[in-house]
């Protein structure tokens, strides 16, 4: 069973995500500005899988932020098809994001004191007061897609292969049509990296979904379509390894 | 959209920092509530004690001082007043009735009070809850908490003035200053009163005075108990209580006795001085109580802040998962006024235990109970705690919302 469905989704289909002139400064210890972020063109297909190559510091987790809609840039637009990201208020930008992205962090962030379901569901009190039938039978097909098997284990217990899981398992629970991770796989040892890496892209696929992730993970970037360079001269896209 | 399940895993986080908040404003409420209940209480349970007593008559003296003996029943010697006054009080037309108070005997540390059949009865108000009350020399009538029972021959003892005797217990002390050969039979038991007579043993003054070897201020053998008193000697009375007829007649009485070797006085008129008095520590103790719980409210704000501060990232995942900044402050926000909330519902019931205990004691001491209820003041004073912290809580909670989410991702 697919992770989501076009149907499924609140936000509409999968758009192509232009992010168009960005620029990002930022100002150092000594007040002198410094631009962190400079992509003048750079256009992902709708349910393309692509990576975010780069030294730390280089940019990958600000331009993920900026295609979440976390902060604007100080130049240039995101846009989500003919929806221009960085000129919506907050507040519509909070309600798009809520219905397009689906954000995977290295660190997980769930909640400890929550068990499976109820950080899979998260998203759910969101929105609404009461989850529906529906909704736990989503979060139960999309642990069980993940190899969760004990819904009601606290997330505090649980090992951190089995974190990001949750975590991705949340990140989809509505449906994104945009997915957005941030180094998956960087905290997970080998053999979980692996594994975290192998169902991140596959529940992409067959959702339909834009991936877009940054990472220094080789064997995960492989797995992507195409991979973009940041941070070693102008933002440029190649073909995966 | 359903916080709920982020306030429990919150709650569930902070479990320690929550008992301590809960702890801090329940102690802000408990002091508060406990200060204004037990001030009211004591108003209110030395106000029904006084009563019966519309007017005391004494000899001059200190008008306090036969307020806490006569009403009291605070063991002092006090000067007396001449005897014959009762005839001339029973005689006045102003006057519905009038009866002596005649203490300073003790038998098992409860106070022998000698008076009349009607003051016994406090004016036709009271009947006995078991037996009836003394008709004759030598009968006498329990006070609810005495612990003789009828039928019981009861010794009377001359309290010696700084022996603080155990109530039902007949000490070395009281044992040897007894009444040799004289003795009282337990006739009847009157009902609670929540007044120090509840531990009091009332007998004909007849009797005090017999046993007292002044006579019976009576001229002959077997004449009815009570005024008129027509012996050659009519001994005399620490106290005399007045029930007037009317309000004109209470001031005029009270004006006439006012002079000529006596005092006479309205009771209220010492205890509002006295309230007075205890408003003023009681006023001093509430805003001292005040000042604490703004102490307390302003720690405790401090704390959420800091809480606040350390769980930013948390807030931040949720934002960034797509939660409105609506979801965040509520989030926040409940779960601190539930705290505060939780607080004032422990303080209460907190005060209510002090107050409680407090009037235990109190009552061990004086005999005088005093009855909890919670006022118009305190519950203002919770409420205002509520809605202080409530608002200081929204604070932290907008500060929660309003930070960006990518500073709180980086923690």
């Amino acid at each position: 069973m697919p992770a989501s469905t076009v149907s499924e989704r609140q936000g509409g289909g999968v758009r192509p995500l232009h992010f168009s002139g960005i620029q990002v400064d930022h100002r150092d210890g000594d007040g002198r500005l410094f631009r962190v972020l400079d992509v003048s063109d750079f256009v992902v297909p709708p349910g393309a899988l692509i990576g975010l190559r780069g030294p730390s510091g280089s940019g990958k987790t600000s331009l993920l932020h900026l295609a979440a809609g976390f902060f604007l840039p100080d130049a240039g637009s995101i846009s989500w098809g003919d929806l221009v990201v960085s000129t919506m208020p907050g507040a519509a930008r909070d309600r798009w994001r809520r219905d397009t992205v689906g954000f995977v962090f290295q660190d997980f962030h769930l909640v400890p004191e929550l068990d499976v379901l109820a950080n899979i569901t998260l998203p759910a009190s969101f929105s609404g007061w009461r989850q529906t039938s529906e909704q736990e039978a989503r979060a139960t097909t999309l642990a069980g897609r993940m190899g969760l098997t004990d819904l009601r284990r606290r997330a505090a217990v649980l090992s951190r292969g089995e974190q990001q899981r949750v975590a991705i398992a949340r990140a989809l629970f509505n449906a994104p049509a945009l997915i957005l991770a941030d180094e998956p796989t960087a905290s997970l040892d080998p053999v979980h990296a692996a594994e975290v890496g192998s169902l991140l892209v596959e529940v992409a696929k067959e959702s339909g979904a834009t991936l877009l992730c940054a990472s220094h993970d080789p064997v995960l970037l492989a797995r992507m379509q195409q991979v973009g360079m940041i941070g070693d001269g102008p933002f440029q896209l190649k073909a995966a390894a | 959209m359903n916080p709920l399940p982020m306030i429990i895993a919150d709650l569930r986080a902070l479990r320690w920092t929550a008992a301590a908040i809960v702890a801090l404003v329940a102690l802000a409420v408990a002091i508060g509530v406990a200060i204004g209940a037990q001030e009211r209480a004591l108003r209110q349970a030395s106000a029904r004690a006084a009563d019966d007593f519309d007017l005391l008559i004494g000899a001059p003296g200190s008008q306090t001082q036969l307020v806490m003996s006569a009403i009291y029943l605070q063991p002092e010697a006090l000067p007396l007043v001449d005897g014959r006054l009762l005839n001339e009080l029973v005689r006045d037309p102003r006057v519905a009735a009038v009866a002596p108070l005649a203490f300073g005997d003790i038998a098992r540390g409860h106070p022998v009070i000698g008076t009349t059949l009607a003051f016994a009865g406090r004016w036709g108000r009271v009947q006995p809850s078991e037996g009836r009350l003394f008709s004759r020399e030598g009968e006498a009538v329990l006070g609810a908490d005495v612990t003789y029972g009828l039928g019981d021959k009861i010794e009377p003892s001359h309290a010696i003035a700084g022996h603080w005797p155990r109530r039902g217990v007949a000490d070395a002390e009281e044992a040897s200053h007894r009444h040799e050969g004289h003795a009282y039979v337990a006739v009847g038991r009157l009902p609670r009163l929540g007044s120090p007579f509840d531990r009091a043993i009332l007998v004909p003054v007849e009797s005090v005075w017999e046993v007292h070897g002044l006579g019976n201020g009576h001229a002959g053998e077997g004449a009815a108990l009570g005024p008129p008193f027509d012996g050659q000697r009519i001994p005399g009375v620490p106290a005399l209580v007045v029930k007037p007829k009317a309000v004109a007649d209470a001031y005029a009485l009270r004006a006439r006795y006012r002079q000529g070797g006596t005092m006479a006085f309205f009771p209220a008129e010492v205890l509002v001085g006295l309230y007075r008095t205890l408003g003023d520590v009681g006023q001093v103790l509430s805003v001292a109580s005040v000042l604490n719980a703004v102490l307390i409210l302003a720690a405790i704000f401090l704390l959420l802040v800091a809480v606040t501060g350390l769980r930013r990232r948390r807030y931040a995942v949720l934002r960034a998962l797509g939660a409105p900044p609506a979801y965040v402050l509520l989030v926040v926000w409940i779960g601190m006024a539930g705290l505060v909330a939780a607080g004032c519902l422990v303080g209460l019931g907190l005060g209510a235990a002090a107050t409680l205990a407090v009037s235990g004691l109190f009552e061990a001491q004086t005999g005088l109970r005093l009855s909890f209820a919670l006022g118009s003041a305190e519950l203002a004073q919770v409420g205002l705690i509520l809605l202080l912290g409530s608002l200081a809580a929204l604070i932290p909670a907008a500060l929660s919302y309003r930070g960006s989410i990518t500073a709180g991702l980086r923690g």
